[in-house]
């Protein structure tokens, strides 16, 4: 007992996970965040909170999950966000011509992911069309047809009458590298690879009107 | 003083870790629990045709179905022309033409019937999160649902096809359930005990306001329309599974879906009928997850009832964080209107929204697959057991091992026999996979 109130108090000396991070056996890449100023002194982390942590997660992993065969490792991830650099890809066309990021360097980039059964993506296909018919060399667009098949995706752009570039991402990797919950979402990217804008769901005129001022390519 | 300290700290962890393994947990877990112990992988259908989105069900007479959806021969309908988009390559047929396949067994998934194609005319039969649905009369006869794209090839906006065992050896001609066309998606079907047919789908043929309605019809065991379609609820998100489940003989009819409001707060609810399925109560919340999305998850919830009449509910969910995503839990005990509070299966370890199911066996144990991503950031299914007391929990288990990405798990259970199959995808190949243990009830 008396080792038990000992360790409470310990683990009670550790400032809790900061809001954004995970907990217990779930810890994983969602968050990738490294752990903040709760266990950092001075950039260092404190030898005796360090102990202490590894004390307490252990206890989590023992008491939660101690049974789980599988735990996640994280995978690298960097969630792009605005201001930081779009993440490489490297796919195929539809019509087989190889296309990612650096493809497009140079001009100013509209990144779209989308699907042939997603309900929003038909709704704002008309508006990417609009914008691919405007473009007028300001700036690519470019789309990523995500958890599709090449012959729905073939139907649709035949449906849907699209005019921009599309490929198809067979094994999910890109859509999971820019992170998307689900289609439709759309990254402005600048002619230098940096994202200045993302729009999640249907994107609207208006909307498409605001990012394409903030990478430069408004009429 | 600080060596010290940690020092001591870590002679304390090392106690903890020895003393912990017979304390008693927040969240209790099983330690006797042994793991599921599959089998070996078996495939279903001509690889070269791509076959995927299983479906696994029972029959009356003990037999195992399994219903999945592969590419047509024919390379592409006639009088479609390839646009300067279409032209083939890798394995993937370019034709949008699929049938809707099914075979059965009857020792358990050891062996298996020749597959029949089910589909009469050559169709571009729905697969993923959409795929057929399978459910038997009592005379053992198959009524088969799936959804088709409308009239301009638009996955969201389908019809509902139904087709039953002719008792000939074949099935009848498809026909659309829909009486508005081109308005439906996401048909389940499940036989009543009365020997009728339920069958609903998410609906928008009322296409404004937004979003879209539960509708339902009913069909009797020589498969005839017993009801025209019917609007039972609306508000529901337009793009996931729904789920079923009776009582008290069938009187009692509890659905499941995900909800969507103006502000894109995506909750689910369970709706309760007390006539039957002809009218449904106003739904209840599950859980406050608060997620909100613009765009369009998938990936609906699943719901099962044991013998106790708790009804156990799993979905997916990204809440209000990051850090909330993954999958949950709830119980509705004694036929309330208040679920427990949720519990996490597994937590979501990438930008995913993790397909899920269970089913619940003889012992009230209640069976959880869903698909989640393993270190290598690739999609596999994953199993996990909740014991008769509600509380423990068994271990995390990996079923799939996929080269590229395992999803959309079906499960089914009968006395002791558990049975699993999945999709399989790399690049542009797909297969169905499937599993069977024997677990102890």
């Amino acid at each position: 007992m008396k080792t038990l109130a000992l360790v409470t108090r310990l683990i009670r000396r550790i400032p809790p996970f900061e809001k954004g991070g995970r907990g217990g056996i779930f810890l994983s890449a969602q968050g990738a965040n490294p752990p903040q100023s709760p266990f950092f002194k001075g950039g260092k982390i404190s030898k005796f909170r360090s102990a202490a942590a590894t004390c307490a997660i252990a206890t989590i992993l023992q008491t939660n999950a101690i049974h789980a065969q599988h735990v996640h490792t994280p995978p690298p991830s960097v969630a792009p966000t605005i201001g930081s650099a779009a993440v490489p890809f490297e796919l195929k066309t539809l019509d087989g011509k190889a296309a990612g990021l650096e493809t497009f360097r140079g001009k100013p980039l509209v990144l779209n992911f989308f699907a042939s059964w997603c309900d929003p993506c038909r709704e704002e296909m008309p508006q990417l069309n609009e914008m691919a018919a405007s473009a007028a060399g300001r700036y690519h667009l470019f789309g990523v047809a995500v958890e599709d098949t090449r012959a729905a995706m073939t139907e649709f752009v035949n449906e849907a009458k699209i005019t921009f570039p599309v490929a198809l991402d067979p094994n999910s990797t890109v859509k999971r590298r820019y992170r998307i919950f689900g289609p439709p979402a759309t990254f402005f990217i600048d002619s230098q690879g940096v994202i200045r804008d993302v729009v999640l769901g249907p994107l609207t005129a208006e909307r498409a009107k605001q990012a394409l001022k903030k990478v430069g390519a408004s009429r | 003083m600080k060596i010290l300290l940690t020092r001591s700290s870590v002679a304390l962890c090392c106690a903890l870790l020895t003393g912990c393994s017979v304390s008693s947990p927040s969240v209790p877990t099983n330690s006797a629990a042994r793991l599921i112990d599959f089998g070996p992988e078996l495939r279903f259908g001509n690889n070269k045709k791509n076959p995927s989105t299983p479906f696994l069900r029972f029959s009356p007479d003990a037999r195992l179905f399994v219903i999945w959806t592969e590419d047509h021969e024919t390379p592409w309908p006639a009088g479609k022309s390839h646009s300067a988009h279409g032209s083939k390559s890798g394995d993937r047929a370019s034709s949008p033409m699929r049938n809707a396949v099914l075979s059965w067994s009857n020792d358990g998934g050891k062996t298996w019937s020749n597959p029949k194609r089910i589909n009469d005319k050559v169709e571009a039969v729905q697969g993923e999160e959409n795929g057929p649905k399978i459910a038997f009369a009592p005379n053992n006869k198959a009524f088969i649902v799936w959804s088709i794209p409308g009239g301009k090839g638009d996955k969201t906006r389908a019809n509902i096809r139904f087709a039953m065992e002719d008792g000939e050896g074949g099935f009848t001609p498809a026909r659309t359930l829909n009486e508005v066309k081109d308005a439906g998606r996401f048909p389940i079907i499940e036989a009543m005990p009365d020997g009728n047919f339920i069958v609903a789908w998410i609906d928008r043929r009322i296409d404004n306001p937004k979003p879209r309605q539960l509708y339902l019809m009913k069909l009797d065991p020589r498969g005839q329309s017993l009801t025209k379609n019917y609007q039972v609820g609306q508000g529901l998100c337009e793009c996931c599974k729904l789920g079923i489940n009776f009582a008290d003989g069938g009187k009692t009819v509890y659905m499941v879906d995900r909800e969507v409001d103006d502000n894109k707060i995506r909750n689910h609810v369970l709706r309760k009928s007390i006539d039957g399925g002809a009218s449904f109560a106003a739904p209840v919340e599950i859980s406050n997850d608060g997620w909100q999305v613009p765009s369009c998850p998938h990936s609906g919830p699943s719901i099962g009832s044991d013998r106790r009449g708790r009804l156990h509910v799993s979905w997916f969910t990204q809440g209000r964080a990051e850090a909330e995503a993954g999958i949950y839990y709830s119980v509705l005990k004694d036929g309330g209107e208040t679920f427990a509070p949720r519990t996490m299966i597994h937590g979501n370890t990438a930008p995913e929204t993790l397909y899920n199911n269970l089913v619940v066996g003889n012992d009230d144990t209640v069976y959880f697959a869903w698909t989640n991503l393993d270190a290598s950031n690739r999609a596999q299914v994953y199993m996990r057991t909740l014991a008769p007391d509600g509380q423990t929990w068994g271990a995390i288990q990996q079923i799939s091992n996929a080269k590229g990405n395992a999803s959309r798990a079906a499960l089914a259970l009968k006395g002791n026999q558990l049975h699993i199959a999945w999709t399989e995808i790399d690049g542009e190949d797909s297969r169905v996979v499937f599993r069977s243990a024997q677990v102890s009830q």
